[in-house]
């Protein structure tokens, strides 16, 4: 029975260890009535005994270092681990946010190249690295378009445009900046109806969000079609970059017409996912927009580098400092590592793994957009709804094969979706392996299809609950005795 | 160099069964005109070249040289060991956000400990899986009170409030029609009782402050929450949560949302960020949080297990309507603030809270012992406090610089009234010896006038 | 029984609407978990969000199906949500709105209309 670090409390237990004290520091005590009077109630632990329960919850847990991930809109790249030796270095990790610029000139330093290297690889002119993840990036540079509106006493654009298959944090983002989102239709093909959206854009468009290559996979052949129509119509356009990986040196943002992006560096930079964080959404920009980046900013005068905190017309601050920093800084040297052919090296593969693994894996399910994908794609799993399997089961299969499912139901318009993307970093053998699991797995389906729906097997639970978990939520240890559980309490059952 | 895996060999097959000759062709769904030329030479570096070039980097930081004092809201903290060895660990390092459940039971479980261990420090009922920064859990917790509040359109921010905090929520709130007012500091760098009570009214949903605040300064909070309550507003409250180890926690005095920053615990100072905001409040909201939240659950064989719960409230499902645009949480920060309380555990927690406040005491006493150095307050402090020595700051930290010692934050640039004072930080990580240092510099830079 | 385009139903008698959702939505949504339902007295115009649905999987916002006054909500749902899900027609009942134009009602499809979008 899993107990959690709570459960493991024994009195008196401890790990810590304290610099030592002098005697004149006793006679400085808080005031009383300021102080807490209720228990502290965490845990006694020894430090053995925490190291071991992270060790089992480790083996709980799977990661890139242990198997294949293809999980689409993720890009689960390798997380280099010469990136973490960088990291690691005291010259980071000892440095203040506050501490005087001409003290953490190398930070700084950095902060500029990095910030040129990415503008060159989107064909932007300006950006910052202060967004905290992506969706933080989404949320500035939806405010910078705003700024750039109000600029111009131009009060009327309150809608901003959205795909139905933009990812979930698109409109999010567009609402919490106060706008409107509208709805553009997908066509037949995948690609953005353009006639729904010219019947869509006029005078109230503040801009228009784009992924491109989309959540499908697909790279828009009339992207510019589409930045011109926009741009007519006096709105801008912003370039959500969760799908960047396909594009490196080989095509950018800037020049398909966009103003404004945002990158993952999560994704197309491979800092470690880290179970959902810390990531870093770096904003870049071209010069329309540029006035209304947030501050801090950093520029290089002379030989060295400062720190300018105010500026007329910058929307203000979206960190606390610097931003992820210790994230960012990995992203530079892996930029660093692969030069300009490394990263374009980085978009073939992509798109030739996907590919590869889209032409094998076609004949098993069905195939919405038939074309060459980009550096991921849409396989629907609606071919087997009259056995009782959906999307849902194959995911939960695959895990007792030792891979991570794709993205499933997302995008949101096509029914049972499964988005796969590989990325670069598999060799063929995974991308063969993968695709042999899959015929498996379909072959399953045929003879034996209850393995497929009451999958997985092989993992420390079975299907978990999500019913009660909602409408029962139990969000922290609430000290009483875990659930009874069944006869059979193996932590990894038998089939 | 790079990390890709197939070459030639494999490159050939696979472009065989894919049926083009070429990777090219597979990218003519982009208009020609937009397709860069091939890069001609290979400017990339070796792995060795590559930690060289960081190295130089790290070096050109000076900063490191120099006994650290400054705070104002990161802190030099000892990290402990097993943070770092468990935290590199590539189940944890290298996983994504848990939505498969049953593969992910590691993580999950870890982040409801985090829930937990946050819930127990700031007294509070629920704690989600944690936000980006502090500053991010002040903006997200204005919102969050605003929906709670539907109708009152005013919020109430106390002028002791880190600035960067306050410019961030200036941020979240610039597209939503609300009237933010500054509750002013007294002389004693603190909240008064009868400026907040002129300034509430049945039109406030929120008062956001902190404690201890900007200037170090512990707030009486206990009547400001008496008044806050009788207006029918909320109560914000946000603070460095280590200094719950000593001093009341956030439910003890009557908060409904607690935020803060974890960076005190297990999160090195790396030039701000990543750091790990958390947010955690009163039973009754639980269903109005922003970010993520595990729970407990059973699974099909009736074995306790943890999933990602309430997210038809998230981004991925409700989209516009959604409590926030969050995606992301600081999953792996987080764990490393979870791994450093436990590691301080029940015990060692208030006696860490403890130390950082002694120590930071004796140099306060220390340094206003010395004539013409003026504290700003008398106030109860935790390990943070402002002084000034009478004379031009700039002079004051050149001369301390001389003797390597950054000495603390120059306030000027965040209250124009406050030239002459000195932001002074003292953790754990600061000896005897060092304080004793710092004052016989103090001594000698004062009397040099 | 009438049927809204967005799976809304309503009947009335006697100028008080009892308003629920269709069979076909509640199993859209899955296992409803939480129900958010509207303030009596509250002041609704037909279309206006009255209610939110929330599954394990979605949040789904509730019409209203006519403009009136809420009267009454189903005070059961906060204990048993999945009432929504076992008896959407009957036991399952959101709330009770007051009429303000009965002529709205006309706008509605008949429950053999509303079915047939289903068929085939």
């Amino acid at each position: 029975m899993t107990k959690t670090i709570f459960e493991k409390s024994q009195s008196k237990q401890h790990a810590y260890s304290l610099p030592r004290q002098w005697k004149a520091l006793a006679s400085f005590m808080p005031p009383k009535e300021l102080c807490r009077e209720s228990e502290l109630t965490l845990p006694e632990i020894s430090e053995i005994d925490l190291t071991r329960h992270f060790a089992e919850l480790a083996q709980r847990n799977v990661g890139i270092d242990n198997c294949f991930y293809p999980l689409g809109s993720c890009t689960m790249k390798l997380n280099p681990r010469v990136n973490e030796l960088a990291a690691a270095l005291p010259g980071f990790t000892k440095s203040h946010p506050l501490a005087p610029p001409e003290a953490v000139q190398g930070n700084l330093q950095l902060i500029v190249e990095l910030v040129d290297m990415l503008c060159e690889i989107s064909g932007m002119s300006a950006g910052t690295l202060l967004p905290n993840a992506g969706s933080q990036g989404e949320f500035i540079g939806i405010q910078m378009i705003s700024a750039y509106h109000k600029d111009r006493q131009d009060h009327a654009r309150t809608e901003i445009i959205i795909p139905d298959n933009a990812h979930g944090t698109n409109p999010a983002t567009a609402a919490m900046a106060g706008y409107k989102a509208v709805c553009v239709r997908s066509d037949a093909s995948g690609d953005i109806d353009f006639e729904h959206l010219k019947e869509l854009v006029s005078e109230r468009t503040a801009g228009l969000m784009l992924t491109n290559p989309n959540t499908l996979g697909l790279f828009s052949p009339k992207i510019l079609e589409i930045t011109h129509l926009i741009h007519t119509h006096g709105g801008l356009l912003y370039y959500d970059g969760a799908n960047l990986n396909p594009l490196l040196n080989i095509a950018r943002p800037g020049d398909m017409g966009f103003d404004v992006m945002h990158i993952n560096l999560h994704k197309t930079f491979s800092t470690p996912h880290g179970g959902g964080g810390p990531g870093s959404g770096p904003v870049l920009c071209n010069d329309k927009l540029k006035p209304f980046l947030p501050v801090p900013r950093v520029e290089k005068k002379g030989g060295s580098y400062r720190l300018v905190w105010q500026n007329g017309k910058s929307i203000g601050k979206i960190a606390s400092f610097h931003g992820n920093f210790g994230i960012y800084l990995r992203a530079y040297l892996y930029a660093k590592l692969h030069g300009h052919a490394g990263l374009r090296r980085i978009a073939e593969i992509s798109v030739l793994n996907a590919n590869y693994l889209k032409k094998l894996l076609a004949p098993l399910f069905t195939v919405p957009f038939p074309q060459h994908c980009m550096h991921e794609f849409v396989l629907q799993a609606d071919n087997y709804i009259d056995k009782g399997i959906r999307a849902l089961d194959i995911a939960k299969r695959l895990l007792d094969y030792g891979v991570h499912a794709p993205t499933i139901y997302f995008p949101l318009i096509i029914k049972e979706c499964m988005l796969i993307e590989p990325t670069e970093s598999e060799s063929k053998n995974t991308l063969d392996n993968f695709i042999e699991i899959m015929k498996i797995i379909v072959a399953e389906i045929h003879t034996n299809p209850e393995i497929v729906k009451t999958a997985p097997h092989s993992k420390p639970v079975r299907r978990l609950d999500e019913v009660l978990a909602a409408k029962k939520p139990i969000l922290k240890h609430n000290g009483k005795a875990p659930p009874e559980a069944s006869e059979t309490t193996n932590h990894y059952p038998t089939v | 160099m790079d990390f890709v895996s197939n070459r030639e060999p494999q490159i050939q097959e696979m472009l065989k069964v894919i049926g083009v000759k070429s990777i090219d062709e597979l990218f003519t769904a982009i208009p020609k005109k937009l397709i860069l030329p091939r890069p001609t030479d290979d400017d990339g570096l070796s792995e060795y070249e590559g930690l060289q070039l960081m190295q130089a980097l790290a070096e050109k930081n000076g900063f490191t040289s120099f006994e650290n004092y400054l705070g104002a809201g990161a802190y030099e903290h000892h990290v402990p060991a097993i943070v770092g060895a468990i935290c590199s660990k590539s189940e944890f390092l290298t996983s994504y956000t848990p939505y498969q459940a049953e593969t992910s039971q590691g993580m999950l479980q870890a982040i409801f400990e985090f829930q937990s261990a946050i819930a127990a420090l700031t007294g509070m009922d629920v704690s989600n899986a944690s936000l980006y920064d502090g500053a991010s859990a002040c903006g997200e917790a204005v919102l969050m009170a605003m929906r709670i509040h539907k109708t009152r359109q005013k919020i109430l921010i106390a002028d002791t409030l880190h600035p960067h905090y306050r410019d961030v929520v200036d941020l979240y709130l610039s597209s939503h029609d609300l009237s933010v007012e500054v509750i002013p500091r007294n002389k004693e760098g603190k909240i008064d009782l009868q400026q907040l009570k002129s300034l509430l009214d049945s039109n406030t949903a929120a008062v956001l402050l902190q404690s201890p605040n900007f200037l170090g300064l512990v707030e009486d909070i206990k009547p400001l929450a008496g008044a806050i309550k009788e207006s029918g507003a909320l109560l914000l409250l946000c603070a460095n949560p280590l200094s719950y180890g000593i001093y009341a926690s956030a439910g003890e005095l009557g908060a409904d949302i607690a935020i803060g920053d974890c960076q005190p615990f297990g999160l090195p100072l790396q030039f701000g960020g990543p750091y790990a905001g958390y947010l955690s409040c009163r039973q009754e909201f639980v269903r109005q949080m922003p970010g993520r939240l595990i729970g407990e659950t059973l699974d099909t064989e009736g074995r306790r297990g943890f999933v990602l719960t309430l997210q038809a409230r998230e981004q991925h499902i409700r989209r516009e309507k959604a409590t926030s645009n969050i995606c992301t949480n600081q999953a792996l920060a987080a764990l490393a603030s979870l791994i450093a309380m436990l590691w301080y555990g029940k015990e060692g927690l208030p006696k860490l809270a403890l130390t950082n406040f002694q120590r930071a005491s004796f140099l306060k006493a220390g340094l206003t012992a010395i004539p013409k150095i003026k504290a700003l307050s008398p106030g109860t402090i935790f390990n943070e406090f402002a002084v000034s020595f009478g004379m031009p700051i700039e002079d004051v930290l050149k001369a301390f610089r001389a003797k390597g010692i950054e000495p603390g934050v120059p306030l000027g640039r965040f209250y124009p009234d406050l030239q002459d004072y000195l932001l002074i930080a003292v953790t754990e990580t600061k000896s005897q010896q060092q304080l004793d240092k710092y004052i016989q510099t103090a001594s000698e830079i004062v009397g040099k006038t | 029984m009438k049927f809204s385009e967005s799976h809304e139903w309503i009947e009335v008698q006697n100028g008080l609407g009892v308003v629920g959702i269709s069979n076909h939505a509640q199993n859209e949504l899955g296992d409803i978990v939480y129900i958010e339902l509207p303030q009596v007295g509250k002041v609704v115009k037909a279309g206006e969000e009255a209610a939110v649905l929330e599954s394990t999987k979605a949040a789904a916002d509730v019409y209203s199906p006519v403009s009136g006054v809420i009267q009454e909500v189903n005070q059961k749902l906060s204990e048993t949500p999945e009432l929504v899900n076992s008896s959407p027609l009957k036991e399952g009942w959101l709330f009770k709105i007051k009429v303000q134009s009965p002529e709205e009602l006309d706008k509605l499809m008949d429950a053999d209309k509303y079915l047939s979008q289903f068929k085939s």
